[in-house]
């Protein structure tokens, strides 16, 4: 079975970055790596590797918003920063029943329009 | 020899509601009061540079060139106007470059102007313009705003120290009290620890904004202005002046992170501990000569945070002295004898102005009565730009 209404569907995705002359790692992206100084380009890439940024993480810290303006159809919304086992901070929205720090997550990317303008790719970290 | 830079002359809103008039002429009247207090009205075009901070006039009221236009409306015509902007420290950044400009030489007399119209757009769009200032990929697109990122701090430092919600509520209460008492201020109502905290309906009054922290940890949505007159106080023109300088002993500013996630301790506001420190230095002094302090608690937790960093109180032990009532207007410490952010609002742009403003009024013993610190000799304040990304801290002097 072949099902063509997916058919150009892309998985979205959130890009870290490393430094190919010293091997240091970032998110988000900087343009001049801290640690060596070499530049990043961002049109060719060239002397950078990116990665995508998802996975296992540990939960640091995390907070309940409440009063979401008009066109949300959800009560709160649930935010938190996370760090990967590669030792990269992220911050996101979180889809956990009961956040305590220091749980295991798993960080995937949605799409998300909630925001005015394009669509854009958001962190959500369930269990 | 280092020039010395005096105040004298301050202006200020009520803050509040002004949304249905012109950032500029909001402005313009605050600088007027400033110019009339020096007793230099008349003389306005001898101002040698116009400082105005603002943060996003573009965005809240679809105007730009606000320095310009306030030029115009005080009739000041050739006076240099330029604006400064640093997100919600914009005004205290507006200080430090009228303090460059003097202390460079370049110029004798300075007026500085902070102004925000924030009440234009609704509450929620306000919180949005303001989130902007985030990483716009790895914060602002996540949805987060300033009031979560408030929020991840305040349970990091519950963990961490046992700060209690009730803590952050006498918070409020202090700097309500002191609030009532300040003709300027937005919230004019003292408020009581059982009607946020300890009573049955106070998690009725006192609802979750960003959890931990309750609307009563959070400061409101204000507009107004704020503006000070600056000399050069080796120059003659100093005489001219109907009152005497209250001279800015230091002010200095550091920056951090963009991302919040990025900081190596998160609970640490590197930015606020550096822009304290180079203010000593330059001052020659150290916390512990402080008279009393305005510090920017847009959100409750970080009047705590950065009377830390600013080396007040010990870390994790700020909360304690709160308890104890050392930061009462009659404490060891008075802290946001204004009001604070809480109580006497924030107009983003006039904030860092606006604390400057009490700072001159402590220091020349012209504050309510109620609120006014027993002869203080040395004020302090800080202004918190971005999600502490950017800070300016001000010390000011009475010789
Ligand atoms: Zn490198």
């Amino acid at each position: 079975m072949i099902d063509f209404s997916i058919y150009g569907a892309k998985t979205p995705t959130i890009k870290a970055y490393k430094c190919l002359t010293c091997g240091a790692v970032y998110y988000p992206a900087p343009m001049v790596c801290g640690k060596c100084s070499t530049r990043r380009d961002p049109v060719t890439g060239k002397g950078w590797e990116t990665f995508d940024l998802e996975g296992s993480c540990v939960l640091l810290t995390w907070t309940r918003v409440w009063n979401l303006p008009e066109g949300y159809t959800k009560k709160y919304l649930l935010f938190g920063i996370v760090q990967f086992e590669n030792g990269l901070r992220a911050s996101g929205q979180l889809e956990v029943e009961d956040p305590r720090i220091g749980m295991k997550l798993n960080a995937t990317v949605k799409e998300s329009d909630e925001r005015p303008g394009n669509p854009v790719n958001v962190f959500v970290f369930r269990e | 020899m280092a020039i010395k830079v005096g105040i004298v002359g301050i202006g200020h809103t009520r803050f509040g509601n002004s949304s249905e008039y012109d950032l500029a002429d909001v402005m313009a009247y605050a600088a007027t009061d400033a110019l009339q207090d020096a007793g230099f009205l008349e003389r306005r075009r001898e101002i040698d540079q116009v400082v105005v901070g603002n943060m996003a006039s573009g965005m809240f009221c679809h105007q730009s060139g606000v320095a310009s236009s306030l030029i115009s409306r005080m009739d000041m015509e050739p006076v240099p106007a330029e604006l400064v902007e640093n997100g919600p420290a914009s005004g205290a950044s507006a200080i430090k470059i009228g303090y460059m400009a003097v202390a460079s030489g370049m110029a004798d007399i300075v007026l500085v102007v902070g102004g925000e119209i924030m009440r234009k757009v609704s509450g929620w769009e306000a919180t949005d313009l303001v989130a902007t200032i985030l990483h716009s990929e790895a914060e602002y697109d996540m949805g987060l705003t300033l009031p979560a990122f408030g929020g991840m701090f305040t349970r990091l430092y519950m963990e961490k120290y046992g700060l209690t919600e009730r803590d952050l509520a006498l918070l409020a209460v202090k700097n309500h009290r002191n609030g009532a008492k300040n003709m300027y201020a937005h919230i004019q109502a003292p408020c009581t620890i059982e009607a946020i905290a300890d009573g049955p309906e106070a998690a009725v009054v006192n609802t979750y904004v960003a959890e931990p922290l309750r609307m009563y940890s959070t400061c409101p949505v204000s507009d107004g202005a704020a503006a000070l007159l600056l000399v050069n106080m080796d120059s003659p023109k100093v005489r001219d002046f109907k009152k005497k300088p209250i001279r800015i002993a230091g002010i200095a500013s550091a920056t951090d992170t963009h991302c919040v996630h990025n900081r190596k301790d998160p609970l640490r506001l590197e930015a606020v501990r550096l822009a304290a420190e180079k203010a000593y230095k330059m001052a020659d002094l150290g916390p512990k000569d402080i008279s009393f302090a305005e510090l920017h608690d847009a959100f409750s937790i970080l009047e705590l945070a950065i009377s830390e960093e600013v080396g007040f109180f010990e870390r994790g032990k700020s909360f304690l002295a709160v308890r104890k009532g050392e930061t009462d207007i009659d404490g060891r410490l008075p802290i946001n004898t204004s009001g604070g952010l809480k109580s006497k609002g924030h107009p983003v742009g006039a904030t860092g102005v606006s604390q400057a403003v009490e700072l001159v009024r402590q220091l020349r013993g012209e504050a309510e009565e109620g609120r006014q610190v027993r002869n203080p000799k040395y004020g302090m304040s800080v202004n918190f730009g971005g999600f502490g990304n950017n800070v300016v801290a001000l010390i000011c002097a009475k010789d």
